[in-house]
This record gives C-alpha cells, sequence and structure tokens, in this order.
C-alpha cells in the first residue's frame, strides 16, 4: 500500500447532536476533506442500509454520532438506534468485517473537543487496519482514480 | 395414513360445519412424491385432502399475511408456525380472536435434497413407517431413518411444541437441546473473520435473487421490500456480489429479533444456499443480551420494538 493512502471516513451526525458551538462549527466548516459528513435528523433517522452502503461504496471507517441516552430530541429515537446499529455492527462482525471499522459516539454538549478525539482515534484505528476490502464490493481500489 | 392425518380432517370438517373458520389453511398431496402442498380448505368435503406427514414443507404462517384481517382463519401449526403466528399477532398483522390455531407437536421435516443426493432424482414413492422413510425408486425400495434426513433446522429444534394453540392434537415431545440449536453459530463465530467472510461470499455468490426466501418467509410480509424500491434506490439489483450481499445482510438483519427459526428460507432455495447461520446469529444476540425469545411470550414486543433507558450503560463504544 502506498504511503500516500488517506483511509475516507464518514460521519452520520445527529443534528441535534449537543456538540458545543465551537465542535460543531469546526464539523461544518474545518473537516478534512477525506472525511465526508452525513447529517441526519436524529440517530434513530440511520438505517442499517445507510451504514451498508458506506461499507459496500468502500468506506474505511464511519463513525456514527448521537445524543446521550436521555437527551435526544425525540426522546427516545437514539434508544431504538444504539439496539440496532449496535446489532448490526456485530453482525458485520460476524460476517467478516474488522472490529473498529464502526464506532459509536455518544456526545454530551459538556463534552467539547471530544468529537475531534473519536475522529483521531477512529483515523489511528483504520490505519492500522489498512483499506478496507471485506464486503467493499462497489469500492475502487487504492491507488486508482476516484 | 398416519392417525395424524385423520384427527386434522376431523377437526377441519368440525371447524367448517360449525362456522368457527372460512379458511382452513393446510397441506395437500404434492403432484411429487417427497413435497406435499399447502391446501386452502373452504368447504367441509374438502377436508378429505388435508395430509400431514414429514414431508410438509412450507410455513403455514406465511399465508397468514395474505388474507384479510376479516377471515377467520384455522391454521394447522407446528411448533415454529405457532410462533410465527405469535409474533404477527403481536406485530398486529392479525386478530387473534379471528384464528383457530390446530397445534400439532413436530418430528422434523425430510430435506428432500438429502434423500436426493442419496438416491437420484427418480424417486416414484415415499412413505413414513415410525422412525424411517422409505422412498421407493426405479433401483428399487431404500430406508432411510429420520434423524438423518432431517432437515438441519429441524435436527436443531428447540421447541417442536406448539404454543398458544386452541386445541392440540397429538402427544407432546421433548423439548430440544439448546447446545445443538446454537452450535453452528458458535463453530462459525470461532472461525477467524477472513473464512468466515469467504465462506458468505461464497454462499451468497449462488444467489439469483428470485426471492423465495422471502416468500417463504413468515416474517417477511412487508407490502413493499426494500429491494424492490426503485426510488431511492436502496441495493443493487442485480446479481451482482454487491446486490446478492445486500440481500442477504439485510433480509437476515430485518429478522432479527422475530425469526422463528423454522428454515422455510432454506428449503425455499432453489440454489441450496445456507442462509440460517445468519439469522441465528441475531437470534443468538437477542437471546444474550435481551433474554428475547420469539414466541416466549404473548405480548413482549421484539427487542428493536421495545427500547428503554435502562439500555443506558449498555452499549459504551
Amino acid at each position: 500500500m502506498s504511503d500516500k493512502w488517506t483511509p475516507r471516513i464518514v460521519v452520520f451526525q445527529c443534528q441535534y447532536c449537543l456538540y458545543s458551538e465551537a465542535d460543531q462549527k469546526w464539523m461544518d466548516t474545518q473537516l478534512p476533506p477525506h472525511i465526508k459528513l452525513i447529517q441526519v435528523p436524529c440517530t434513530g433517522r440511520i438505517s442499517p442500509l445507510f451504514v451498508l452502503n458506506a461499507i459496500q461504496g468502500g468506506t474505511d471507517g464511519i463513525l456514527i454520532s448521537g445524543c446521550q441516552p436521555e437527551k435526544c430530541h425525540y426522546k427516545e429515537g437514539n434508544l431504538g438506534a444504539r439496539r440496532q446499529l449496535d446489532a448490526f455492527r456485530r453482525f458485520l462482525t460476524y460476517l467478516g468485517l474488522e472490529e473498529g471499522r464502526i464506532r459509536f459516539a455518544w456526545i454530551d454538549v459538556s463534552e467539547r473537543g471530544r468529537i475531534q478525539q473519536e475522529l483521531a482515534g477512529l483515523e489511528k484505528t483504520i490505519q492500522a487496519m489498512g483499506p478496507i476490502t471485506r464486503l467493499a464490493t462497489r469500492a475502487i481500489p487504492v491507488g486508482e482514480k476516484r | 395414513m398416519n392417525s395424524l392425518t385423520l384427527a386434522i380432517r376431523q377437526e377441519a370438517a368440525r371447524l367448517l360445519e360449525e362456522k368457527i373458520v372460512d379458511v382452513v389453511i393446510g397441506f395437500e398431496a404434492g403432484t411429487l412424491p417427497l413435497k406435499a402442498q399447502p391446501a386452502f380448505i373452504t368447504r367441509k368435503e374438502e377436508a378429505e385432502k388435508l395430509v400431514f406427514n414429514g414431508f410438509c414443507q412450507n410455513n403455514l404462517a406465511a399465508y397468514l399475511t395474505r388474507f384479510p384481517k376479516e377471515k377467520r382463519l384455522g391454521i394447522i401449526c407446528r411448533g415454529c408456525e405457532s410462533r410465527a403466528v405469535r409474533a404477527l399477532v403481536i406485530e398486529h398483522q392479525h386478530d387473534r380472536d379471528k384464528l383457530y390455531l390446530i397445534g400439532v407437536p413436530c418430528t422434523g421435516i425430510i430435506d428432500w435434497r438429502k434423500i436426493e443426493r442419496r438416491v437420484g432424482e427418480n424417486t416414484l414413492q415415499a412413505r413414513e413407517e415410525g422412525d424411517e422413510v422409505i422412498v421407493t425408486t426405479r433401483d428399487g425400495e431404500h430406508r432411510f431413518r429420520r434423524a438423518d434426513v432431517l432437515h438441519d433446522s429441524c435436527a436443531r429444534c428447540l421447541h417442536p411444541n406448539p404454543v398458544g394453540a386452541d386445541i392440540v392434537l397429538g402427544d407432546p415431545l421433548p423439548e430440544g437441546d439448546p447446545e445443538r440449536a446454537w452450535a453452528p453459530v458458535l463453530e462459525f463465530e470461532a472461525l477467524p473473520p477472513e473464512e468466515r467472510y469467504a465462506y458468505f461470499v461464497q454462499e451468497t455468490g449462488r444467489c439469483i435473487r428470485c426471492y423465495a426466501c422471502r416468500e417463504a418467509c413468515p416474517m417477511c410480509y412487508c407490502t413493499e421490500c426494500f429491494v424492490d424500491h426503485t426510488a431511492p434506490r436502496w441495493t443493487e439489483s442485480m446479481i451482482t456480489p454487491g446486490g446478492t450481499q445486500a440481500w442477504h445482510i439485510v433480509r437476515a438483519f430485518h429478522q432479527a429479533g422475530r425469526c422463528v427459526s423454522c428454515g422455510a428460507c432454506e428449503r425455499a432455495c432453489p440454489m441450496d444456499i445456507k442462509m440460517t447461520y445468519l439469522v441465528d446469529k441475531l437470534s443468538y444476540d437477542m437471546m444474550q443480551q435481551y433474554g428475547f425469545e420469539v414466541g416466549a411470550s404473548d405480548e413482549k414486543q421484539p427487542p428493536f420494538a421495545a427500547f428503554t433507558l435502562d439500555d443506558r450503560n449498555r452499549f459504551v463504544r
């Protein structure tokens, strides 16, 4: 693998996710180009199909960020999402996907700077693993033009 | 003819005569040996057509959602079917008081593929005698032990007795062995990831996207399946690796906490794709994490529908 490889990362973010203002601004304006931000109304909106499509399309790492359990804008949207997406991640691991490619962050407004930490942590794990190979059926191999 | 078939015919005739139900869903002899087919009986005289044996492959609960809610249905229910009916009633697919469940303890379904692999395709006749299956071909008679030719899902069946039936015909059977039931999942999980992925790719690679597994499944009743959507198109609709893998992953995932492990999907598959190991993993997780088993209770919602704040410390990362 070439030295120039940078992991492709997708962040699913709940739009009510209580990032502190500075963090949200950073997310909106200063996100590095290899990280794609997808805002959803609530983590409950994230169908496992979104995650699967991202993986099949060649995403090396996925971060799903949502609110703390009792802080959901829609009262219980994130509770359902937590059960579903956690089970889905375990299911993909069962099928041979490396553990650690999908990561969750349940962030509170007081945790300033945590999102940057989580992204850095995910990137470090992915760097160690290398590009995604399993389940990424629609991915363009590393080195070819995107 | 076995005594169970007789009892079923009598009961079906009685239900239709006393106008307790409009339709009795059961099995009749198919045009081929080894394969009985579903029958929908509406007149008492037709009840004579009903049969019940180990060659009844379908899960009859799959037909429950195809009738309007006003219809009163009588369904011949083995263990898996009765659990599927329960799950469907919890999901408001039919009113329980419009259903009459004729429970039958089940000794397992015979896998015609296992027999075909042993004797070839020229089966002329097949019958059961106690613990034996007797198959007549042009070469003569072959005898098999039932246990050797049972369908895999039936061999590891946990609950062969019907739950919540209105009447139970036949004697109750001993419950299955959980260790045996979960062995395939645990064995698969113990393999290295690359082997697991290779197996998954090999199995899904044969898929022709006929969706027979979906049609056979009692829990797959969506009026529009995610693979039939064209806008937005959720998955590739061709038989590309991406398309077939997405179909098998998401089909299984939609069954999480709902699958009754009847194995009807595998029996329906024309390409003989193994797929129960997928849903069984999810059922296993649901049992380990939430203590949920399909059909164990009359009112408990499946885990993805019943979430609480008690979960708060369950998912750390």
